[in-house]
């Protein structure tokens, strides 16, 4: 009954000659399709495909577009990781993947290099658009703006006031050094075992953590030749990983946070009122996350807090979500004059729900026209003059632009800040791993 | 013509075999012979090609591209020999993934085999419910492995995860203790357990259908003959059940060595559990050094390859009832 493994021989000369003949029509077929650059200037009739890592819009509202333009929208949401691997594999490949998608502020630099994007002032007036849009420059590759930032992600301050007061606080810090005394009196007072909130999870989050505190202490991460600028442990960039790092060991932070990435912080922790304080969110989370009662028990106790730094309230970094237009698209013009409708000012009021919620689109935090969250400040947006007066002095997180290889830098900044939070390295071997992949990286 | 060939078709064989009408009725008989032999290629065609597409031309592009270096940040390609895969070795983050990855495979392979044969076992009977039993044993292998690590991320979460509540409840460990990303095998064990969950019902669905085909009669000659229930699980079910658990095995080596997902979702880029897969994909499409992830690609190819290779070795045996 039991047999020897292997089964009987196949008449291997015919479907050798199968496979051959197969693989020379499937080698031929790959030859002719290669793809090129050079889309139609079709701006009618036509249906672009638009591929970011969100829901929708309102249907009225794209279809309000397609009558005023007779441009479709075929709309792919697809999650930010599987998105940017679409980008690059298709971009490599050079084929068609979408007319227009989105364009991270941090892959700028790659992406702005690689030539992968369209030049957006082919299509638009982007010298106009950058007094009422700060953020622009966060777009900005070797001079070319390669995407308009629809919302306004900038790095901001949150405080649970509630917890605050229950410690007896009255007023609130404008450095550093005020914060954590702040957030040791919460713990001590027992209003709350550990007040702060920060993201150690292995992940991008953390990156940007690091980023905006060190960013508040006076430094910069990088010089615009991409050397490391946190390498001394009297630069602003190390004491800003000290300062997380020691948080965890004296549990200001939870000893769980060293698997919560940035949004499960807010959403467990932050939005749940167990943390008194994150110092590095995330703009418009107020009105989008802490006063949704469906997720939130700290309805209208959040409030944000100009970011205490080194002597005084500190700039903001930005780390907006942009939109651009792959060289492999096929209607780029198409697609230029969607952008345009998508991140107007008049549109992006329309998103927040400032002209009726039919027309907000529950993806959208913040606009990136400065004018259009002025607007929405003298509404009802939760801390909306703070939001404005911090979107108006935002800084991009690299004055030159993103270098090309931030992906590479981002992952040794992240999993080295992770490995001295568990306890794996010193904050001095961290730093170090981090300055010599940086070196290697940049030379 | 046809005339002749219906002829030929009914004459007796010594009539066919007249060397008149040889040639007329042969070329008829060549030309059904030449379709009867070529139809089985042409029915496989569709599939072959299909292969050959997208599994032996990217596997043969990615065999030579490894060789190159490949990288659109530092244009042109270039051959560059073993420089690939001496840069992989001299990498930490992959010789940590690597020993990650093989604790993911043997303890993944042995446990859902084992419990696959358990399952199948239990499952191999009649019994009043089973039907429900098989859906629902089936449901973690449906689930995608993200919606699966979302799902454990709040299982697993220190500060308000289910396992914590319990185990604090049971004074059995504080509130908030760390279970991902702090002790790494506890962190590895952990992800292979979620992993395990949710390639089990495969392997038991495997090893079932391959009891299923066991006749009865072997077993009730057995209990004739005195056999306990275990020995004639030791002798008749595993045995014949070989062909089935090799499968199973082969198919849970190739999901715990490509594993992703589950690391990537419960443990983020973090070296503590990172996969060797996870690594390919920083490698590739964060750092856009393809010749490094062709190389990387290709290591884990002839891997999975050669470990299968020995699995059906050892543990595959036809079977003929």
């Amino acid at each position: 009954m039991l047999g020897s493994p292997g089964g009987k021989r196949g008449r291997i000369r015919t479907t050798a000659a199968v496979a051959a003949a197969g693989a020379a029509a499937l080698a031929l077929a790959a030859c002719g399709s290669s793809g090129g650059s050079g889309g139609s200037n079709q701006t009618s009739g036509v249906t672009i495909t638009v591929a970011l890592a969100a829901d929708p819009p309102p249907k009225a509202e794209l279809d309000a577009f397609t009558k005023q333009t007779g441009i479709h929208v075929k709309w792919v949401n697809l999650d930010w990781d599987s998105l940017q691997t679409k980008i690059s594999a298709a971009a490599t490949a050079k084929t068609f993947f979408a007319d227009a998608t989105d364009v991270d502020w941090s892959r700028v630099g790659q992406l702005g290099k690689l030539g992968w994007f369209y030049p957006m002032s082919q299509y638009m007036n982007t010298k106009s658009l950058s007094s009422d849009m700060p953020q622009l420059a966060s777009f900005t590759s070797d001079g070319k703006v390669i995407g308009i930032p629809y919302d306004a992600s900038f790095m901001v301050t949150t405080v649970n006031t509630d917890l605050f007061s229950k410690a007896g606080i009255t007023s609130m810090p404008t450095t550093l050094d005020d914060y954590t005394n702040d957030l040791k009196k919460i713990q001590s007072s027992g209003v709350s075992q550990h007040p702060l909130n920060i993201p150690f999870s292995a992940a991008e989050g953390l990156s940007t953590y690091w980023y905006e505190t060190t960013g508040a202490l006076g430094g910069t991460i990088l010089d615009s030749s991409g050397k490391p600028q946190f390498a001394s442990p009297s630069s602003p960039g190390y004491k800003a990983a000290e300062w997380m790092v020691n948080a965890i060991k004296t549990g200001l932070v939870p000893a769980g946070n060293i698997n919560v990435a940035d949004s499960q912080g807010e959403q467990t922790l932050m939005a749940k009122g167990q943390v008194a304080s994150t110092y590095s969110d995330y703009s418009g989370v107020i009105s989008t996350l802490y006063n949704s009662p469906k997720s939130s028990t700290v309805v209208n106790k959040i409030k944000y807090l100009p970011t205490p730094g080194a002597t005084g309230t500190a700039a903001n970094l930005s780390n907006p979500d942009g939109i651009g237009i792959p060289v492999q698209a096929k209607y780029p013009k198409a697609a230029a004059k969607f952008i345009e409708w998508f991140t107007s000012a008049k549109q992006q009021l329309e998103f927040t729900g400032a002209n009726g919620q039919s027309k907000a689109w529950s993806a959208y935090t913040l606009p990136s026209h400065l004018s259009a969250v002025q607007t929405m400040a003298k509404g009802n947006l939760a801390g909306g003059t703070t939001l404005s007066a911090m979107l108006a002095k935002s800084k991009p997180v690299f004055e030159g632009g993103a270098p090309s290889w931030y992906p590479a830098f981002s992952n040794a900044v992240y999993t080295n800040l992770h490995a001295a939070a568990t306890g794996s390295k010193s904050v001095a071997q961290a730093i170090s791993a981090i300055v010599s992949a940086t070196n290697g990286l940049s030379s | 013509m046809k005339g002749s060939s219906l002829q030929d078709e009914t004459q007796p064989a010594s009539a066919a075999a007249s060397p008149h009408k040889r040639p007329v009725a042969g070329r008829p008989r060549t030309v059904r012979k030449v379709a009867e032999k070529g139809l089985p290629y042409l029915l496989v065609s569709p599939l072959a090609l299909f292969i050959i597409g997208l599994a032996l031309i990217p596997a043969a592009f990615t065999i030579i591209q490894s060789f190159y270096r490949v990288n659109p940040l530092d244009p042109p390609t270039r051959f560059d020999g073993f420089g690939n895969f001496r840069k992989l070795w001299a990498d930490d983050a992959v010789r940590t993934s690597i020993g990650n990855t093989a604790f993911y495979v043997i303890v993944g392979v042995a446990l859902s085999t084992v419990l696959g044969i358990l399952f199948a076992t239990v499952l191999r009977k009649k019994f009043r419910g089973r039907s429900v039993l098989i859906a629902v044993l089936i449901l973690p292998w449906a689930l995608p492995g993200v919606v699966e690590g979302i799902l454990w991320t709040g299982i697993f979460d220190p500060n308000n995860g289910l396992v914590n509540s319990v185990l604090s409840s049971l004074h059995l460990a504080n509130q908030g203790s760390v279970l991902l990303g702090e002790n790494r095998l506890l962190t590895i064990t952990l992800i292979e357990l979620v992993q395990v969950w949710q390639i089990t019902p495969l392997s038991a669905l495997l090893v079932l259908a391959a009891m299923q085909v066991i006749p009865d009669e072997l077993y009730e000659a057995a209990e004739i003959d005195g056999c306990s229930m275990f020995a004639s699980f030791w002798r008749i079910t595993l045995p014949l059940a070989r062909p089935g658990i090799a499968i199973a095995m082969v198919q849970s080596l190739i999901a715990t060595l490509n594993v992703f997902d589950q690391p990537y979702v419960l443990n983020g880029a973090a070296s503590t559990g990172a996969s060797i897969t996870e690594q390919t994909y920083f490698i590739s499409f964060q750092n856009l050094d393809f010749g490094e992830g062709y190389a990387l690609s290709l290591i884990i190819t002839v891997v999975t390859l050669l470990i299968s290779l020995v699995v059906v070795r050892a543990v595959y045996r036809r079977i003929d009832y």
